[in-house]
């Protein structure tokens, strides 16, 4: 996981210490004896100290639960929503917690149910390139289990050498490939879920019906615990290059991405880094990029061999006319394995230029691009505050990183209303605030922005559905009060 | 018995006897068809039709009524045929919005102006609209390599069965902002609302298509699949086809055929095409012809072979399921047919894993009674079926559905909370939904 990421809004508020005393308090309280009963004690935590790992994402941090529970299988997980809800207790489900809205994080303290042992792969089916995994399985394994038979899991959030399967579905998680292949509501072919009631409840894309697949994929464990996960695996392609390509400033290769994306040409790949990021990766993984520049664009083409030529030589061309000032080919495999390990290592080697960051998340109409990052730099100069730019700008989906101290209250502060203002900017520009990392509880108050009171409550009519208690990761997706939605400006599409 | 109010427009009286006949399903026909002009003349009259009672079905190009059950009851249809605009075309963005009943052909041509397309794959475009296409959850051939409609919605307008108007998603090509609910009416069948506008990511139109075609004589269709299923480089469409003789040209005789398309660059199809024509060679399938543009119209007659029919004495079903046992599948349904007495003709997509059957008798009473037997005796054979078209009269005899019931309980939740007076379509669905 990454270094030290503190939540950008104010900690003690969002938390319920007094709880977690009431729990180290002996003796055990029904809820933990039960739980206790039900599964064993080794798969039980309740000591303040086992707890304080799970009392954190990569967004926010110190909200202990009551208990945290570590289920072997779909039975144990049903046992554990049976439980919680006779003691009244709500559940959070929680993957490896490197979530970047605070989705995993007990705000009303209660039961985490952790994957950690629920990690296996429980089939791979090379013919029809599907794979079964249990959520808590690292979504890099899929790919490195699929390797072997020239197959690949598409989705690769930067993340994916710790966040797990789980968590991808549950944020509808992107990655720097999902401009080709899609995000993960586009790979889940089926799941298992347990419901608030309980119940086991298996669903796929291809049954007669609703498509209960598709309403579970990104609702960050809101309306039920997934326990299995079918996936579609995808062929290797049969050629790849990646190209890097130098600008003077973000706007510019902005814009040079904007252009490719209008020509009609879709790589599989397309990631802007910016002069910040550059030199923080550089100093730490020495990939080879080139460091006196304003910006970098990583660019991937993948297909068939006798489409590689042509293929760079249209983007070469666009790139150049659009003031790129150079371009090059990664030599081979191993080089182009480097470029993309820094690129996706880029916000952890972020720790070497500041103590903390605060990353944003929001997606812009393609053509729009150039002017959010204008806006984004606008914005953060306003705050007096030092960004960091590494985004992935064919999808449009912008990851400012605002770099600060949170042991300086200006700083803290400035970075909460400068995040706040450029969702504001990115919908004002016909966007919206998360493309992949979902709005948890980080953005739960920003939701109205986008939807109005009949959209919400539209959602709010699915959430009834499955969970109508709100015992699933209460407090997360949905603002605070109804009448929220009606006070804050809405946006029509 | 018609509801007044502004830009709700009710079909005119001489034209409406003619529309309500074409717009009945089963044996009921509707007391009033309307075609609002608007989202929100929309809204209103659902809003009318949920106050008093009234049952509604929507209509596109009706293309794809086939699928479902005969309503319970059924008072209103109402046309999107007037809701039909392209709302924004941001073709340097990729994305389009427009309208439900925006017909599929227009919605192709106002695409492929600007080189790109959307991989909807539908049939009788001519009629067929977005919406109906959504709302049925129609799945093409072209999924495997593209993916579903489902995964190129972002964003919808949708009227509740209250009237009340709903967006989800947006206008961006990655979002995770709360619940997408435009997926979710995805293959809804216009039991939970009306998908009045959807916004699309777009593709660039692939640069070349050719179309192999090849008679399989008897003996050869095994090795022949799985021939294709060893190919470097894949066809994006590869069907195996026996039967469908009036609808599909390239081949006369009772032999299989197989389609194969591939989309990409010139030198990619050029290549591919070849490398398939000498793989089945080795199959010993003795010529496979190559087209380019006829490639295209037969392309649209395969897929308007998936939900044509002939008279009353037809029915089609589509089997889903892997691709590794689709042969498998296939034979179990022909064999489960010939003991019916019933005439066989399939589909196979050798990348989807669907088998399209269509099951037939050349006398329309006769027909009746075996495929009552046929469709009950299926549910022993295979799980996962349903059917696309049949006759109206046996609409609510057969399994429209199949026999799977996952999941029921949740999708029953669901109706009801969002048509709790069960307005829309009542009865149509999953489970008489
Ligand atoms: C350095 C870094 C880079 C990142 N890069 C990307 C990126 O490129 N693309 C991207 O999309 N994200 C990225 N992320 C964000 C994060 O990794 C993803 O959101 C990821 O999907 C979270 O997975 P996780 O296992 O850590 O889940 P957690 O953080 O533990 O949980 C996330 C959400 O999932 C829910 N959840 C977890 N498991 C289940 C389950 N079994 N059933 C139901 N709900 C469940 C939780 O309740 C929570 O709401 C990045 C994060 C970091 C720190």
């Amino acid at each position: 996981m990454l270094g030290r990421v503190v939540s950008a809004r104010c900690a003690s508020a969002i938390c319920y210490t007094s709880q977690a005393l009431e729990v180290a308090a002996p003796p055990l309280t029904p809820l933990i004896e039960r739980l206790v009963d039900a599964l064993g004690a080794d798969a039980v935590l309740w000591e303040p100290e086992d707890l304080a790992v799970y009392s954190f994402d990569a967004f926010s941090e110190d909200c202990l639960p009551a208990v945290a529970v570590l289920p072997r299988n779909a039975r144990d997980v049903s046992a554990i929503v049976r439980i919680a809800r006779d003691c009244g207790q709500p559940i959070v489900a929680r993957g490896a917690g490197t979530g970047l809205c605070g989705g995993a994080v007990p705000v009303a303290g209660g039961v985490v149910v952790s994957f950690a042992r629920m990690n296996r792969m429980l089939e791979l089916d090379v013919p029809n390139r599907r794979a079964k995994a249990q959520p808590g399985v690292v979504n890099l394994e899929l790919s490195k289990t699929a390797q072997p038979f020239e197959l690949f899991f598409g989705p690769d959030p930067s993340s994916q050498k710790t966040s797990t399967l789980g968590g991808n579905v549950a944020t509808n998680a992107g990655g720097p490939h999902a401009l080709s292949y899609g995000s993960m509501i586009n790979h889940v072919l089926g799941l298992e879920f347990v419901d608030d009631a309980g119940e086991v409840v298996r669903v796929s894309q291809d049954d007669a019906g609703y498509d209960l697949t598709a309403a579970l994929v990104g609702s960050e464990g809101t309306l039920g615990i997934v326990t299995a996960i079918d996936l579609r695996l995808l062929r290797v392609p049969r050629a790849l290059r990646v190209f890097i390509a130098a600008f003077g400033d973000v706007e510019t290769a902005s814009a040079a991405v904007s252009a490719i994306i209008a020509s009609g040409t879709v790589p599989t790949a397309l990631e802007i880094m910016d002069r910040t990021i550059v030199r923080a990766i550089e100093s730490h993984y020495h990939a080879g990029f080139p460091l006196d520049v304003g910006a970098v664009l990583l660019v991937e083409i993948a297909g068939e061999p006798e489409d590689m030529v042509a293929g760079e030589a249209e983007i070469e061309t666009i790139v150049r006319g659009h003031g790129a000032l150079s371009w090059r080919s990664a030599a081979d495999a191993a080089e182009r394995e480097a470029l993309w390990a820094s690129r996706k290592g880029a916000a952890g080697a972020l720790g070497r230029i500041a103590p903390n960051y605060y990353i944003q998340d929001a997606t812009v109409p393609r053509t729009r691009l150039p002017q959010a990052v204008q806006r984004v730099e606008e914005i953060a100069k306003a705050h007096r505050l030092q960004v960091g730019n590494v985004f992935h700008a064919g999808d449009g989906n912008l990851h400012p990183l605002l770099l600060f101290d949170r042991r300086e209250r200006r700083q803290v502060e400035a970075v909460v209303s400068a995040g706040t203002e450029i969702l504001t900017a990115c919908i004002a520009l016909g966007g919206t605030i998360s493309g992949e990392h979902g709005i948890g509880y980080e953005k739960r108050e920003t939701l109205p922005y986008v939807f109005s009171a009949n959209d919400l409550a539209a959602m709010g009519r699915v959430r009834d559905v499955f969970d109508v208690r709100r015992s699933f990761n209460p407090d997360k997706i949905f603002p605070s009060s109804a009448s929220c939605a009606e006070v804050l400006p809405s946006r029509t599409a | 018995m018609s509801v007044a109010g502004p830009r709700r427009k009710r079909v005119p009286a001489s034209d409406e006897e003619r529309a309500r006949a074409q717009l009945a399903i089963g044996d009921i026909t509707p007391r009033s068809v309307y075609a609002p002009e608007s989202p929100e003349a929309l809204a209103e009259l659902l809003r009318a039709c949920d106050r008093d009672g009234r049952a509604v079905v929507f209509f596109g190009g009706g293309t794809l009524q086939g699928v479902g059950h005969a309503p319970s009851r059924y008072d209103v249809a109402i046309s999107l045929a007037n809701v039909a605009q392209v709302i924004a075309y941001e073709f340097s963005d990729l994305t389009i919005a427009v309208e439900a009943g925006l017909r599929a052909r227009d919605f192709d041509a106002t695409l492929a102006a600007k080189g790109q397309f959307v991989p909807l794959d539908a049939p009788l475009p001519e009629r067929s609209t977005v919406g109906g296409i959504l709302a049925s959850g129609w799945l093409g051939p072209r999924r495997a390599a593209y993916g579903r409609p489902r995964d190129f919605i972002i964003g919808a307008s949708l009227v509740l069965a209250d009237g009340t108007i709903a967006k989800a998603g947006g206008m961006v090509v990655k979002n995770s902002t709360g619940y997408d609910l435009s997926r979710l009416y995805v293959g809804s069948l216009g039991t939970l609302g009306a998908l009045v506008r959807a916004n699309f990511k777009t593709l660039p139109l692939p640069q070349a298509r050719r179309v192999a075609l090849a008679r399989l004589p008897d003996g050869t269709f095994r090795r022949a699949v799985a021939h294709v299923a060893a190919l470097e480089t894949e066809p994006t469409v590869a069907l195996a086809i026996a039967g469908f003789l009036d609808e599909i040209e390239g081949r006369d005789g009772s032999e299989g055929r197989l389609f194969a398309m591939f989309e990409g660059t010139p030198a990619t199809v050029e290549r591919a095409t070849r490398e398939l024509r000498s793989a089945l060679g080795a199959a010993g399938v003795p010529e496979t012809t190559i087209l380019d543009e006829a490639g295209t119209r037969v392309y649209q007659q395969i897929l308007d072979a998936y939900v044509s029919r002939l008279g009353n004495r037809t029915a089609t079903y589509r089997s889903v399921g892997l691709p590794s046992d689709v042969v498998a599948r296939a034979e179990a349904l022909a064999r489960l047919a010939r003991v019916h007495e019933l005439e066989v003709e399939t589909i196979l997509d050798l990348r989807c894993g669907d088998v399209i059957a269509r099951v037939s008798d050349k006398i329309a009473t006769q027909f009746a009674a075996r495929v009552v037997e046929f469709d009950d005796a299926l549910a022993n054979v295979l799980s996962n079926v349903r059917i696309l078209t049949a006759p109206e009269a046996l609409r609510n005899r057969l399994a429209m559905w199949g026999s799977s019931t996952v999941a029921l309980a949740k999708m029953r939740e669901l109706k009801a909370h969002f048509d709790p007076r069960n307005t829309l379509a009542p009865g149509r669905f999953v489970g008489k939904i």
